[in-house]
């Protein structure tokens, strides 16, 4: 009797297991079916996907082809210099005026970081007619410069930095007054590499914000020299579009691949960046 | 720890150190560097007060002068009509089918990504062996824009040869047109953006998840729970702070969608999907009215500051808790 | 105080740095704009919104223009679709980033001539004693003002209806006349869907608000007052006229009877119609004459064209040339403005128009094309690929048939769009189009408040 129940157990333990894997598998079948589909489809030649048929001679032409024919490495490189400026800016911007929020002493202090808090409830969409006329009459327009300038500062990395300053121990910047550090020195030697896994967390963040920046880019840029990835790829299913799904195809592969390598690198900073500066 | 939201105020007194003499240096370079606080303040703080002042500040001040006027052909304004195109715009039919239709597609997102992403995280939070490979596809979509997003799922919707379609076909089931359907291209745009919601949503379901202390199933096992019991009992009520967090980003978020339906239906069909941002882009760079894209843009900006405020309100509540 | 200042230093060469990594990429970015002028050459920014077969052709005329000469250096840059362009114009004009030539659609015509932010494309004619004579009048009605030519017509279209020969012959249906009524076309449609016992479908009209404007305008009657706005400030549309709700009931009475096909409207209906056209299960579509090429390609001799349709028991009035026109840009220099009008001389010559009609099924606009060798032995092979050109160069201009010259049109459309789905939906055709009417009323009286005119 005893025998039995512990067999059945275990069988059920078993198949509760397969279950368990077959709800898995089933789960992240649909989550990256999209992904598969795509990437299956830009290695098949465009009269086949034309047709319906998702067979055929599997190639690199379509990759090939979006290489030589279309502006893709261009607009890549657009993307890696304005979300590479773009994160550095946040971080040194957003940086220092976390460190005076923190660590210095003036008029108004808790008043103005209210004032930075309510810039996060504003949202940029519904501010880009008069920032267009700004960066009109700034001379900015099909400019690096104006995909960058609106966005030197971040209200959130202030936010999270914030957050992330106020855990370093008051008695470090005793020591330091004590020692003569100036508020520069403070920040640089003491703040900063305090704060790395925070500041890391920004720039992940800061760089995808960049990346995935879709609807200002558009307005702002008129030549495929400047235009950045996402308004790239926008462009090339706009000319392309209905004719030549196999290049398209190949072109979104081309383009998601750097995002999922900074997504998985760096993961376990978006985790503790959610933890700091907003779940907690 | 809502402290964290609140300045803080903590800047203790000077203790007294047996040491008395580099206490008294310490003091004296305490009152210079606490009387450069007030440059350095300026200078740290200045870039980015000037940024958000000139990119955030002054352009929310500028779309609502701009929306009591009429605006010519170059988006000057030019004749004042006070609330005038508040009244009009509340009192156009189509406007009022795009915040029906925007508050469906949030709803719809914010619904069934929880939805999905919970039941990742649930299935996710066990230790069996290579669960971390699953853990990372769950991630994955995290890391694909808007663009490619659209584009895949473009090519599955697609009316003659997409994956969707065949397959229906091929389970006997009604084709359906995807993108040109009013309700179906609904349907398509929120599958979508649910899709691209998933990888972040699964990420803080998952370490939420992960935060519940063991004990309190251990102790509910000994009680002799079911797992949906302890589902409902002591998960929900764990991360239900996690849910509403969730909630409210994703709901912010899929307020401000814009590429997807840029690139999916453009709007269409008959502005079924025409959703408040992408109204705003199209009549101020499409049809050139400036003065009614502005007003949408301040109906617009109330909703969301008006979210966000719940989202702040929220955070404070759940740190206190 | 030592360190204190070494902090000061050490802030402001942070600061320093960062400014100076920036300006060096936006200069950087700013010299990739101006990089063609170090050759020595003109710059002439070119901004159109052709693609496909149309912006490869496009593109092979820019490398021959560049090749031929060593004046001037032509950058073409794709901008989306025709609706997009006209705010980017107004938007970037007067800035580095705007363009000193551009393609611009017909309904905008009035727009960028109010803008006063082009040259008159008469001005060049006449200093360079240009012949215009060599232009369609048809085609160039549309820009010209008071006798005067705004821009150069340049990818000229219109509407055209399409048949599938080898459906008809499979039923036995007689074929349409080339100038067709309304009621010829109903008894094809009818007879396709019926003979093929609903196979296949009898005809579809994209809602799409030129193919409504066109029915008005062969049936001579103007969509707002002030004849279309030729002779004076547009201040009121007319949606619902006799022509127009005649129109939509003959689209109607083909819902009724069950053989029309809805595709809706977008970018995509169009490719979803001519994809069920190819593949036999649509017999009648109308459309672009710009996709005669396209069909053509895989129907052969199958593939029918007629004249636009026209109300039963009138003569055809003509209708306006669709697609876009060139306009130069007056915000630059005198030598990029000779450069833009030297690219649009080269662009319409006779030869260039006639490989243009060949390769991609816009229309030539220059009278002589026609003669050149390579549209000479299109025709003879082919001769359905004149269909369209023959309506055009019969067209006598007339102020209904030479387009809409009125501020905005593109809300109008949008109006005119939704009436056609809901009509197409099976609502009530004068409420739909009263609906848009009044719309596009109060669009009209504010934009002309807005404007300072009335």
């Amino acid at each position: 009797m005893e025998m039995t129940t512990a067999g059945q157990a275990s069988i059920r333990r078993r198949s509760g297991l397969v279950f368990k894997y077959l709800l898995l598998a089933v789960l992240a079948f649909v989550i990256i079916f999209p992904f598969i589909l795509g990437l299956w489809t830009s290695f098949l030649p465009t009269t086949e996907i034309a047709k319906g048929s998702l067979q055929g001679h599997l190639s690199w032409q379509n990759y090939h082809d979006a290489f030589t024919q279309t502006p893709i490495l261009r607009y890549l490189f657009n993307s890696l210099v304005i979300s590479l400026i773009q994160m550095a800016a946040h971080l040194f911007f957003a940086s220092i005026a976390a460190y005076a929020f923190v660590f210095l002493e003036f008029k108004y202090r808790e008043q103005l970081f209210y004032v930075v808090l309510a810039t996060m409830m504003l949202p940029f969409e519904a501010e880009v007619i008069p920032n267009f006329q700004t960066v009109r009459s700034l001379h900015l327009l099909d400019h690096y410069a104006v995909m960058v300038i609106p966005f030197l500062t971040s209200a959130f990395g202030i936010f999270m930095l914030r957050q992330a300053f106020k855990q370093i121990p008051w008695d470090l910047k005793e020591a330091a007054d004590v020692d003569g550090l100036s508020h520069w020195q403070f920040y640089r030697q003491v703040a900063l590499p305090y704060s790395k896994i925070s500041l890391l967390t920004l720039a992940a963040y800061s760089f995808l914000g960049s990346w995935n920046q879709y609807l200002w880019p558009m307005l702002t840029t008129f030549s495929n020299r400047l235009r950045p990835v996402q308004d790239g790829l926008r462009q090339l299913h706009s000319e392309e579009t209905a004719t030549n799904w196999g290049l398209i195809q190949a072109s979104a592969a081309i383009v998601v691949i750097p995002t999922l390598i900074v997504l998985f690198w760096g993961q376990r900073y978006f985790k503790s960046g959610l933890n700091e500066g907003s779940v907690k | 720890m809502i402290s964290s939201l609140r300045p803080s105020k903590r800047r203790p007194q000077p203790q007294l150190t047996p040491e008395t003499g580099s206490q008294v240096t310490a003091g004296i370079k305490n009152f210079e560097l606490k009387r450069n606080d007030k440059y350095y303040a300026w200078l740290f703080l200045g870039p980015s007060l000037l940024v958000l002042s000139i990119f955030v500040f002054y352009p929310m001040l500028r779309t609502f002068y701009l929306s009591l006027f009429l605006t010519d052909n170059f988006g000057r304004p030019t004749v004042f009509v006070g609330f005038q195109n508040y009244v009009n715009l509340l009192a156009t039919k189509s406007y009022l089918a795009s915040l029906q239709a925007t508050g469906i597609y949030v709803v719809g997102v914010a619904t069934f990504t929880i939805i999905v992403g919970l039941l990742l995280a649930a299935v996710a939070n066990q230790k069996i062996k290579g669960i971390e490979f699953f853990r990372t596809i769950f991630t994955s979509t995290m890391g694909v824009s808007v663009s490619v997003s659209a584009i895949f799922w473009l090519f599955m919707f697609n009316p003659s040869i997409g994956i969707l379609n065949k397959l229906a076909v091929g389970l006997h089931l009604p084709v359906v047109n995807w993108l040109t359907d009013p309700h179906w291209a609904m349907v398509a745009v929120i599958m979508t953006s649910v899709w691209m919601h998933l990888g972040f949503t699964f990420l803080i379901f998952f370490g939420a998840l992960q935060s519940v202390p063991k004990t309190l199933y251990d102790a509910a096992d000994v009680a002799g729970t079911n797992s949906r019991y302890q589902f409902w009992h002591i998960t929900l009520p764990m991360i239900s702070p996690t849910l509403f967090f969730v909630a409210v980003i994703t709901l912010i978020s899929s307020f401000k969608s814009f590429g997807l339906i840029d690139l999916m239906t453009a709007g269409g069909p008959t502005n079924a999907t025409n959703l408040l941002v992408y109204r705003v882009y199209r009549d101020a760079f499409v049809d050139g009215n400036y003065a009614l894209a502005s007003t949408e843009s301040i109906v617009l900006a109330v909703i969301i500051a008006l979210i966000t405020l719940i989202q702040f309100k929220l955070l404070a509540k759940r740190v206190n808790y | 105080m030592t360190s204190l200042k070494t902090g000061w230093q050490r802030y402001w060469q942070w600061l320093v740095g960062v400014l100076v990594v920036l300006l060096a990429l936006g200069g950087f970015a700013y010299n990739r704009t101006r990089a063609h002028a170090d050759t020595g050459r003109t710059k002439v920014v070119f901004w159109h919104e052709m693609k496909g077969p149309g912006q490869k052709a496009l593109d092979s005329y820019v490398k021959e223009f560049n090749r031929k000469q060593s004046k001037y250096e032509v950058v073409a840059e794709f901008e989306g679709g025709y609706n997009d362009v006209i705010q980017k114009i107004l938007n970037t004009h007067g800035t580095a980033a705007s363009p000193a030539l551009f393609q611009s659609m017909d309904i905008s015509t009035s727009q960028m001539y109010h803008s006063g932010f082009t040259t008159p494309m008469q001005k060049f004619v006449d200093r360079d004693h240009y012949d215009l004579d060599q232009i369609i009048p048809g085609a160039k009605a549309i820009d010209m003002r008071q006798g005067q030519l705004l821009a150069m017509t340049f990818n000229a279209s219109q509407t055209a209806l399409y048949y599938n020969k080898a459906v008809l012959r499979k039923y036995g249906i007689t074929p349409p006349p080339v100038d067709p009524t309304y009621s010829d076309i109903t008894r094809v449609a009818k007879e396709i869907h019926s003979k093929s016992h609903g196979q296949v479908k009898g005809m579809t009209m994209e809602a799409y608000s030129w193919l409504f404007e066109q029915l008005v305008a062969n049936a001579g009657v103007p969509l707002t007052n002030h004849d279309n706005g030729h002779t004076g400030n547009a201040t009121k549309a007319d949606f619902t006229s006799p022509a127009a709700i005649k129109a939509m009931e003959w689209v109607k009475e083909n819902i009724d009877a069950g053989d029309f096909m809805n595709f809706g409207s977008g970018g995509n209906a169009s490719a979803n119609e001519s994809a069920s056209f190819l593949s036999g299960h649509l017999g009648i579509f109308m459309q672009s004459s710009a996709l005669t090429g396209q069909l053509y390609k895989t129907l052969k001799n199958d593939l029918g064209v007629t004249y636009y349709p026209r109300p039963d028991g009138t003569k055809a009035n003509g209708i306006a040339v669709g697609g876009a026109a060139l306009w130069i840009a007056n915000d630059k220099p005198a030598a990029v403005q000779d450069g833009a009008w030297e690219f649009t001389k080269f662009l319409v010559n006779a030869q260039n128009q006639a490989d243009w009609q060949a390769k991609t099924g816009y229309l030539a606009v220059n009278k002589q094309s026609k003669d050149e060798p390579q549209l000479k032995a299109l025709f003879k092979k082919s001769p359905v690929l004149a269909v369209s050109g023959d309506q055009l160069a019969r067209t006598k201009p007339n102020n209904t048939n030479s387009g809409v010259f009125v501020d905005g049109w593109v809300p109008a459309r949008t109006a005119i769009q939704n009436a056609m789905q809901q009509i197409f939906a099976g609502e009530d055709i004068k409420k739909s189009l009263t609906t848009a009417e009044n719309t596009y009323n109060k669009v009209l009286e504010s934009n002309n408040r807005a404007n300072g005119r009335n």
